[in-house]
């Protein structure tokens, strides 16, 4: 057996049936769970605060930051998110708020 | 010199400063780091940027990030300058050695995993580019199975 795929069974209980990240995805508001911590997958170590590309995705239009029930986010990658998040802020490269 | 540690220093310069009030300023960090005996180990302009809310009721400014190695004094002083500076609208130092040398650390760790796991199945250390998965997005489920296909066979 090779070993990403012991390690994705195990994660979080993942709902069979629905495979892929962005696919039918309804537009009210609603996300479906994404199974897996998206900076686990994509191997980022450092979450870098100046990159605004990396950072978009988890904050919503609001402005504010999205929970890990939402996100999938592992917690500590969340932990390094927020921290990333909030110094991006101060230097104005992400809002406070959207209005 | 008591201890080095890695910094970055991020400004946002006014964007009614000139092109040549951006390089002073550049200079004055430059000679503060040179009086404290750090280096300035890179320095990065990205030109002028919309802010995402206004500071000070300027909608845009000019961002220079600039990685310097030094003491904490250094940092102090730096960041004092910069915060009477009125051209200087927004700055932030972060300290990142730490957090580089953990993410060395975790790449260094994952890569020794994967050589291990991968000789253990009796496979070179690194893989090819052609098994490499992630990158091409619909195929993955068809890429495990040839994948597991090629360990029956051993």
């Amino acid at each position: 057996m090779s070993e990403e795929r012991g390690g994705r069974g195990g994660r979080g209980g993942a709902k069979s049936g629905d495979k892929g990240k962005g696919e039918g995805r309804p537009r009210g508001g609603f996300f479906r769970r994404r199974r897996v911590c998206k900076f686990c997958a994509d191997k980022i170590d450092y979450i870098n605060y100046k990159d605004v590309r990396l950072l978009m995705p988890f904050i919503p239009e609001r402005g504010k930051i999205q929970p890990r029930r939402i996100s999938g986010t592992c917690a500590k990658h969340q932990r390094a998110l927020q921290t990333a998040i909030s110094r991006a802020r101060q230097l104005a490269l992400i809002p406070y708020v959207t209005d | 010199m008591s201890q080095n540690r890695q910094y970055e220093l991020v400004y946002i310069v006014a964007p009614e400063a000139s092109e040549q009030e951006v390089a002073d300023l550049h200079t004055q960090v430059e000679q503060i780091v040179q009086r404290f005996t750090g280096t300035l180990d890179k320095t990065e302009n990205w030109g002028r940027r919309k802010l995402a809310y206004e500071i000070g009721h300027h909608r845009e400014g000019t961002y220079v990030v600039e990685t310097i190695t030094g003491s904490g004094e250094l940092m102090k002083e730096i960041d004092r300058r910069l915060r009477v500076t009125d051209a200087v609208i927004r700055h932030l130092a972060v300290r990142v050695d730490d957090d580089l040398r953990v993410a060395e650390r975790l790449r260094g760790e994952r890569k020794a995993t994967q050589a291990r796991r991968r000789t253990a199945r009796g496979l070179p250390p690194e893989p090819s580019p052609s098994e490499r998965r992630g990158e091409p997005h619909d195929d993955q489920d068809e890429d495990r199975i040839g994948m597991e296909g090629v360990e029956v066979q051993r």
